[in-house]
């Protein structure tokens, strides 16, 4: 090489552009979340009827609440690309946050698998109503992620701007949806009355309705991987996320009072579609041609946000070398960690051929429980270890520590409805971290620089 | 003043074997569940092809109003008691049970003991 | 109908131009800079850090 290269010696240092604002938060969070209301929430009512379902989706609304203001309160002070795996490894330990990177990443990128197989069966089903039978779902699947890869390589705010509209979209017709099934009359549109069972399993069925019960919220916590790049963290992430979880809340809550005054429970708890057959029960083709485009828009949605919040993760365990150090570079124009993007476009792209769309979700929800328990302990350790006035904080949230406690019962219910549902593929997948663990221990930590590590202007912590 | 650790730096193939480890691990992961359960699952399919055949709406307990949701559904009662039989088993084996907990637990509490050793570590470099 | 099997190869091609464009790109910027500096990006520098709120900062 005869020429200098560019930014030799300079002692420059290079970082992503803070451009996004709130709004652009709270579009990651619900962006990601809200193909769950289209499809595979309605699994909670195969799994307990429709009863449990609401059950089910209140009480894990609770979890992702408690989720949601511990997130905030140890982001708004611990602001990193990486989110929950920065705070683990600042506050728990190596080991701890490199399992926390790989839930972020795992959970994410066969989310991201699964949103992509969606898009290519919309577009399938699309073909088949207009008389094209047995299209090739293959290109589509690739196209979307390749398409969104593309996006977040060029550049996050246009990634998160395209996010806001097509996720605030896909959210107004929901409501569009609620209004039009004339919901103050019972048993003009809907049947709730007909319809609605007593529990079919008993209260063991609104426990197993608890695993899929996450999907109406899961990926709502992925908005603080964007704290390297969202103007004043300390108080956006904090908005974003509360309005997201509330946002997520109502549509939840809507989703489940249209579709089952709408759906025999045995049917609704097995739908591919639930929200596009609602529509189609009332008979109305600008509502169904309306859902259709917005379960198509919610799957891009969070197909994309998938990407951004995989990547950010996978780039913060490459900078710390917990992962190859290639991964940590920034592309000097666009300002995003253009290697992990890329890195991750063959993996999910090969998570949705292998054809294992239920071990890919069951992979990712356990993943996202596992993090969730994390969160628990993690909060209290964190009021422990840096008492209320030692460090400055951008968000305090009440009631600690019954949050966290509220939060780790919560998790240890899931993990018995996992464990009830799909008992061999979670000790499958716990096989998986704890391999993955001693790898870690016993070759991968020889890399990593130890004081490097702890990256805060923080005081020593308490007792250590 | 201790002495701090400098890691190595690692190679352009160690870190591609690094990397193709991790997957290769995941892929392990999404399989091995798929070849304990395939049998199991072809056996209740056929058995619930065969329950279904000549059932009506009244054998299958739906009232006036479920049906005709069904109907508007494009399903008969034959094909709706598919869905209607197909039920969850949630019998609980507590060996199993036993086990799974055995292993969450094992795994969070390896996984704290190994992490506070490894922070007191970096906190001692960082702030002695 | 021939319409989908265009859409079809034009959903395979823009991918595939897709990608090549990331690959290029990435080639490109690795032989323009220097690897030290791509990677130079740390951890949780921004106002948070210094404990104080730049209120007025978008200016």
């Amino acid at each position: 090489m005869a020429t200098e290269k560019i930014g030799v010696g300079s002692g420059q240092r290079i970082s992503m552009l803070k451009v996004l604002n709130p709004f652009h938060i709270w579009a990651l969070g619900v962006g990601i979340v809200l193909v769950g209301e289209f499809m595979g929430w309605n699994f909670t009512v195969g799994k307990g009827g429709a009863y449990a379902s609401l059950i089910a989706c209140w009480v894990i609304g609770l979890l992702y609440t408690c989720v949601a203001m511990i997130d905030s309160e140890v982001t708004s002070t611990v602001a990193a690309a990486g989110g929950q795996y920065t705070q683990a490894k600042h506050i728990i330990g190596p080991l701890m946050a490199f399992n926390v990177g790989l839930y972020l990443v795992m959970a994410y990128t066969m989310l991201c698998a699964a949103d992509a197989l969606v898009v290519g069966d919309l577009m399938k089903s699309g073909a088949a109503v207009m008389g094209y039978a047995d299209l090739d779902t293959r290109p589509f699947v690739v196209l979307t992620v390749a398409f969104l890869a593309w996006l977040n390589y060029r550049g996050v705010f246009m990634t998160l701007t395209i996010n806001l509209v097509i996720t605030f979209l896909a959210f107004m017709s929901l409501v569009v949806l609620f209004i039009a099934v004339n919901p103050l009359s019972q048993g003009d549109v809907l049947q709730h009355q007909g319809l609605l069972t007593d529990l079919p399993y008993g209260w063991i069925g609104v426990v197993a309705a608890l695993q899929f019960g996450m999907w109406y919220y899961l990926g709502i916590e992925g908005t603080c991987q964007a704290a390297e790049e969202v103007r004043s963290a300390g108080r956006s992430i904090p908005l974003g996320t509360m309005g997201g979880i509330m946002t997520l809340l109502v549509a939840a809550t809507i989703t489940w009072f249209v579709a089952t005054g709408l759906m025999p429970w045995q049917y609704l708890g097995q739908a591919v579609t639930p929200m596009y057959d609602a529509a189609s029960l009332l008979g109305n083709t600008n509502l169904q041609l309306m859902l259709f485009m917005a379960t198509a828009f919610a799957a891009i949605a969070s197909a994309n946000g998938c990407i951004n919040d995989a990547s950010r993760a996978w780039f913060s365990l490459g900078r710390d070398r917990y992962m190859p150090v290639f991964f940590g570079a920034i592309h000097p124009r666009y300002r995003t960690p253009y290697r992990s993007i890329m890195f991750l476009v063959p993996i999910a792209i090969s998570f949705a051929f292998t054809g294992l769309l239920d071990q890919v979700i069951t992979f990712s929800i356990l993943s996202g429980l596992l993090g969730y328990t994390f969160m628990s302990f993690n909060m209290v350790k964190f009021r422990k270890m840096w008492p209320l006035e030692s460090i400055h904080r951008g968000y305090i949230h009440p009631f600690h520590p019954l949050p966290a406690i509220t939060l780790f019962v919560l998790c240890c219910a899931t993990y018995f409805a996992t464990f009830l549902g799909y008992g061999a593929s979670l000790l499958s997948i716990m096989a998986f971290y704890i391999v993955a663990s001693l790898w870690f221990v016993f070759r991968r930590y020889q890399y990593v620089k130890r004081a490097d590590q702890f990256t805060m202007p923080w005081p020593r912590p308490k007792g250590y | 003043m201790k002495k701090h650790y400098s890691p190595p730096s690692q190679g352009i193939f160690g870190q591609i074997f690094d990397s193709l480890f991790i997957l290769v691990l995941v892929y392990a992961s999404l399989m091995i569940p798929l070849l304990l359960k395939a049998e199991e699952k072809a056996e209740s399919a056929a058995a619930a092809v065969q329950a279904a055949a000549n059932a009506t709406w009244e054998s299958l307990g739906q009232n006036a109003v479920q049906q005709a949701q069904w109907i508007k559904l494009g399903y008969g009662p034959e094909e709706a008691a598919v869905l209607i039989n197909d039920r969850f088993d949630y019998t609980i084996d507590p060996l199993m049970l036993v086990i799974t907990i055995a292993v969450i637990a094992g795994y969070f509490i390896f996984m704290l003991t190994v992490s506070k050793r490894q922070y007191r570590e970096v906190i001692a470099e960082k702030f002695d | 109908m021939i319409f989908w099997d265009v859409l079809t190869y034009a959903a395979w091609g823009l991918s595939a131009i897709m990608l090549m464009w990331m690959v290029v790109d990435a080639f490109m910027v690795s032989s323009q800079y220097d690897e030290e500096f791509l990677m130079s990006s740390r951890e949780g520098e921004d106002e948070v850090m210094h404990g104080v709120e730049l209120d007025g900062e978008n200016k």
